[in-house]
């Protein structure tokens, strides 16, 4: 067992989210087919490198892209029989699509010349010693002027000047065209070579390589601020969930940070609204109140009610009601008072603003709720990701020092933490789920809250285990006997975690559409068919299984029913040799 | 201290001063030749022309060719110059240029007042070449010449002035009349 967990472990710590729950196949679709699709032997005997290659996606390096954009043009232009500029210069405008390119082009190829501004036939060139030139209308001799394939002649200063001012443009500047206006001729990376400056013959280059990966539909750049390796998705396998080989995680969706199980409206939703003015307008709607007569809205920062609006306005009236201040008399309860309610609620002044500012005011708090969760999370996982980093680096040393562990026995506490991080992820998202769950719906929301509630408790237990017992253990100055049984804890508190999270996602991924009946038959603890019926128990547990090995894949590899057993009840894995759960005493 | 853009427009002016398109002028400021100003005149039977009673307005016959009176205004010294005896609208305007000309346009604004759905209040110009369709080919003869049949030929699509626009689609007596009242203007104006 631990001979296999080094190897798959050694892959597994560059790609911190990537296998969990993110299977190369299409997961958590339809529960119903779980058992179906399951390959547990080519998940679980397969390198990491070939897995990732087997899922729908690749990452590119700047070589690999220089690499594929030679090759294509290469073929391009072996096929087409024309020169390689030419072939760039179609590629790029069918989105560098090799198929298209000869689709269109056999199709039609006069017509795609036109477009493109590759013409076949050389305009009559003048045969005359001088030319004058275009742009500078001085006069030079032939030899010192060029010109595109449509022979229009321009000297090579102004040719110089022409093609910089468009490389420093942008990116434009691979669509030039000759600079006369009523001519279309394309002028491509050969004619740049021979006029542009150096520098930017380098930056020309630089926007042609950008736009092999932005102006194809099946690349993009990883989002990962200063990564520079490009992801190729293969479009219609329905996971979006990418993972760099800078380890940063995203959707290929919408190129936000991996936001699995929500799916990308909601988060889209959820992002505009922490960064949207409407927050603050709903603030001022919840905490201030337009004055009666200009309606600009005030603040009141003093005690006493009665308010003076600033000049121009300078109208004075009674913060509680709104009304006038010289009509503060008999009718509110005498001067400096203001407590008549029946009256007030009767003349109908609980209208319609009034209305408006308590919804305001509830939405707030309510958008407040789950936005502190959502950002606690979110800091709690970047700390989470900080401290895997140092306990990869120096710590893990330390340890096996200090507790004369080899460190192939302390991969456990590096699976915690990559399962804390992931964890994370998914309860900060599931905030922002929670939030957009219609209110009406209790019964869902009742189901959520739950399964929430339970991920979430299952993951403090877990942090906690492993930041501050672990500290425990790193500060000791000689072995201590009982890190066998920590090891277990941990190991178990891993485990139990991955599943509730794993049951929350699966609920969350389905709509919630099982609301009342739990389907993951891991966690309920269904007593009765576990013990009475052997057959079906059995089948529960291998489906568990399978689910685990498909879901998960370095650490779940050890989940391998030849190995340990999962419980009935708890779902705690137990070695083989266990007789009995070592977490629940469950008789297996 | 010559610069090829300056080179250039020497060349421009030169050639604008040699084969003058039919109702164009312009010529730089004397101490700054990246400054010019431009006279444009409203194209021939178009409410742009001025129509047969523009002598009358300027209140000094003038023969063909003969004397100016003393103290004449910069425009008589424009009438003469033309051959046509009608006097339509003269539209002033100044270009800017930068070192960066030819290769990028000049900066065209409307010094009189106008009234046209692709030219903005404050003088602006809504013209495609002055823009992304801009070449290094163009000169100012072809950029005034281009704002000359912009004048009688405008693009609702774009509009500059929603008012001009919408009377220019809706209302087409309203804007003649319009237009025959800023042409009148550009007259008058110093």
């Amino acid at each position: 067992m631990d001979s296999e967990d080094d190897m798959h472990d050694a892959n597994d710590l560059e790609s911190v989210d990537d296998d969990f729950y993110s299977g190369d196949t299409a997961m958590g679709s339809d529960d119903g087919d779980d058992f179906d699709f399951v390959d547990n032997e080519s998940d679980d005997s397969e390198d990491i490198t070939y897995h990732r290659q087997q899922q729908n996606y690749t990452i590119l390096s700047e070589a690999d892209i220089r690499l594929r954009q030679e090759e294509d043009i290469s073929r391009v232009s072996t096929v087409l029989s024309i020169s390689r500029s030419a072939a760039c210069i179609l590629l790029r405008h069918y989105q560098w699509s090799v198929s298209r390119v000869n689709d269109e082009w056999f199709a039609d190829e006069e017509h795609v010349r036109k477009v493109v501004g590759l013409l076949e036939k050389l305009v009559e060139v003048q045969n005359s010693r001088e030319l004058t030139c275009g742009i500078c209308f001085e006069n030079y001799p032939q030899d010192r002027m060029t010109s595109a394939i449509c022979g229009h002649p321009f000297c090579g200063t102004c040719w110089r000047g022409y093609v910089g001012t468009s490389i420093s443009d942008g990116p434009g500047c691979l669509m030039l065209r000759c600079p006369d206006p009523s001519c279309g001729a394309a002028v491509g990376q050969d004619m740049i070579d021979l006029l542009a400056s150096h520098e930017d013959k380098e930056k020309y280059s630089r926007y042609l390589l950008r736009s092999y990966i932005e102006d194809n539909r099946k690349t993009k750049w990883c989002p990962a601020p200063g990564c520079e390796f490009a992801v190729e998705y293969v479009i219609g396998s329905g996971i979006y969930d990418i993972c760099c080989n800078c380890s940063y995680g995203f959707c290929w969706n919408c190129t936000e940070e991996a936001h699995r199980p929500v799916d990308c409206d909601t988060v889209a939703k959820w992002i505009l609204k922490n960064s949207a003015e409407s927050e603050n307008m709903n603030w001022i709607l919840a905490n201030s109140k337009p004055c009666p007569k200009c309606k600009r809205p005030i603040e009141k920062n003093q005690g006493c009610m009665h308010i003076t609006c600033t000049p121009p306005c300078k109208f004075e009236f009674c913060w509680l009601c709104l009304g006038p201040w010289s009509e503060h008399g008999e009718r509110t309860g005498g001067f400096y008072a203001c407590n008549r309610y029946e009256a007030a609620k009767q003349e109908g002044a609980y209208d319609e603003s009034e209305r408006r500012r308590e919804m305001a005011k509830n939405s707030l708090e309510r958008y407040t709720h789950y936005y502190e969760r959502w950002a606690t999370n979110q800091s709690s996982r970047q700390k989470a990701l900080s401290d895997l980093h140092s306990m990869q680096n120096e710590k893990l040393e330390k340890l096996s020092d200090r507790q004369s562990q080899p460190e192939s026995q302390l991969k456990f506490i590096i699976e915690a933490w990559l399962q804390i991080v992931e964890c994370r992820r998914v309860l900060k998202w599931t905030y922002a789920y929670g939030y957009y769950l219609p209110e009406h719906e209790h019964a869902k929301r009742q189901f959520f809250e739950y399964l929430q509630g339970e991920a979430e408790s299952g993951l403090e237990r877990l942090h906690q285990c492993a930041e501050k017992e672990l500290q425990v253990y790193l500060d000791a100055e000689t072995p201590m006997k009982d890190f066998n049984d920590f090891r277990t804890k941990l190991a178990g508190l891993t485990s139990v975690t991955r599943n509730y999270f794993e049951n929350l996602v699966r609920a969350l991924e389905t709509g919630l559409k099982d609301v009342g009946s739990s389907n993951s038959e891991a966690t309920c603890s269904k007593t009765s068919s576990s013990k009475s019926l052997g057959t079906k128990g059995k089948g529960g547990k291998s489906k568990a299984t399978g689910n685990n090995s498909r879901l998960a894949g370095g650490p779940s590899h050890s989940l391998d029913e030849s190995n340990l057993w999962s419980c009935d009840h708890c779902t705690y894995a137990n070695p083989k040799s266990a007789k009995a759960c070592q977490m629940c005493e469950h008789r297996r | 201290m010559s610069t090829p853009a300056r080179k250039r427009l020497m060349r421009d002016f030169k050639r604008l001063q040699q084969d003058p398109p039919a109702g164009i002028s312009g010529a730089p400021h004397d101490n700054n030749i990246m400054l010019w100003n431009a006279v444009i005149f409203g194209p021939d039977d178009t409410p742009w022309d001025g129509g047969e009673a523009t002598v009358v307005v300027l209140g000094t016959a003038v023969a063909e060719g003969g004397e100016l009176p003393p103290k004449a205004s910069p425009l008589l010294e424009v009438v003469r110059l033309m051959p046509a005896s009608r006097l339509g609208g003269t539209f002033k305007l100044t270009l800017q240029f930068t070192e960066d000309y030819p290769n990028k346009p000049p900066t065209v604004r409307f010094v009189s007042r106008m009234f046209h759905p692709n030219i903005y209040a404050d003088g602006s110009i809504c013209l495609d070449i002055l823009q992304n369709q801009w070449s290094p080919i163009y000169d100012v003869a072809a950029i005034l010449t281009s704002i000359q049949s912009l004048l009688c030929d405008p693009n609702p699509n774009s509009p500059a002035n929603s008012e001009a626009a919408r009377m220019f689609s809706e209302n087409k007596r309203e804007y003649n009349r319009k237009v025959r009242e800023i042409v009148e203007q550009s007259w008058t104006a110093d």
